[in-house]
């Protein structure tokens, strides 16, 4: 069971904070993620091939806003404890991922900056066969520095 | 990855039942989750610190779920282009081991037109050697019909 009462957690669903700052795409960073990943996809790192595709600069893979965990993309006030900023209460060490969804208004495109605001979207708990599970459901959307959403991303926490 | 197949994909090429590209990323290893560390900011030591693995009664130090997930969405991107996917999701079902060889497939299960654009939705899955889950998912790509 987390720190804190689950009815302490329901009263924070809904909150929304700043997540991510001056989330750079950059063509270094986007390169580094993909070879991380092992994807030799040249549409990463060739705007050629990108244009062929109808996009105007090298675009970033869809999971590429997990770069976000840098400090260096935090607002200075960023809980460093807690997942995602928000601090729930949470057992680090029987947190789990659970789940994570994207949704993609278009692909972010090198040379965009992102904003990430998180919002605490559901808290709930389950018995489970090894106790009481928690889930918590963060929704983080991403905009560029017109406000226009790129990638709503939904990620589901479990204490076990 | 043939690169030339996702850019001719046209929505006259799907139909429900059709597989995707088998992608298999092989021998995943230690230095896989170093730099996946590295490159996401992800630092916890349950993916990097043999021995705080261990003592978190874990046989070694085991991959980052966003890992396994980066290479379903590879499968995906392969198979559509980046700009058509339209969303993905993925559950974590099993840990990802240094040594494992990674399959990602998936398949069409269902086409809708009702817009004008041919919507895909696809499941898939990323397995190991041993034919265990270690990730599913389900994606919509949303195809130019003309």
């Amino acid at each position: 069971m987390p720190e804190k009462p689950l009815t302490e957690l329901e009263e924070l669903i809904g909150e929304s904070r700043i997540t991510v700052d001056g989330l750079v795409v950059e063509r270094g960073k986007v390169r580094e993620f993909v070879t991380a990943v092992r994807d030799e996809n040249p549409v990463y790192r060739d705007a050629d091939v990108a244009a062929e595709q109808g996009l105007d600069e090298v675009p970033a893979p869809p999971t590429f806003t997990q770069v976000a965990r840098h400090p260096r993309y935090q607002p200075a006030d960023f809980d460093d404890d807690g997942i995602q900023g928000f601090d729930l209460g949470f057992d680090e060490a029987r947190t789990v991922h659970g789940e994570q969804e994207y949704e993609f208004e278009r692909p972010a495109l090198v040379g965009e900056t992102l904003t990430g605001t998180t919002t605490l979207t559901d808290v709930s708990q389950r018995e489970g066969s090894d106790g009481t599970m928690t889930f918590a459901v963060l929704t983080t959307e991403y905009r560029n520095d017109d406000g226009e959403l790129l990638v709503t991303e939904r990620k589901t926490a479990i204490e076990t | 990855m043939n690169n030339e197949q996702t850019e001719r994909l046209r929505a006259s090429d799907v139909a429900v039942g059709d597989e995707g590209p088998t992608l298999v990323v092989e021998n995943v290893d230690r230095v896989d989750f170093v730099k996946y560390a590295g490159a996401s900011g992800d630092f916890n030591p349950l993916h990097v610190i043999e021995p705080y693995a261990k003592k978190a009664d874990n046989p070694s130090v085991f991959g980052q779920g966003m890992l396994t997930a980066g290479y379903a969405a590879q499968m995906l991107t392969d198979w559509f282009g980046v700009g058509n996917l339209d969303r993905f999701k993925t559950r974590f079902t099993a840990k990802l081991w240094p040594g494992d060889t990674v399959t990602v497939t998936g398949e069409v299960v269902d086409t809708d037109e009702s817009d004008g654009n041919m919507h895909v939705d696809t499941e898939f899955a990323a397995r190991n050697q041993d034919d265990e889950t270690l990730v599913t998912g389900d994606a919509t790509a949303v195809l130019p019909t003309e």
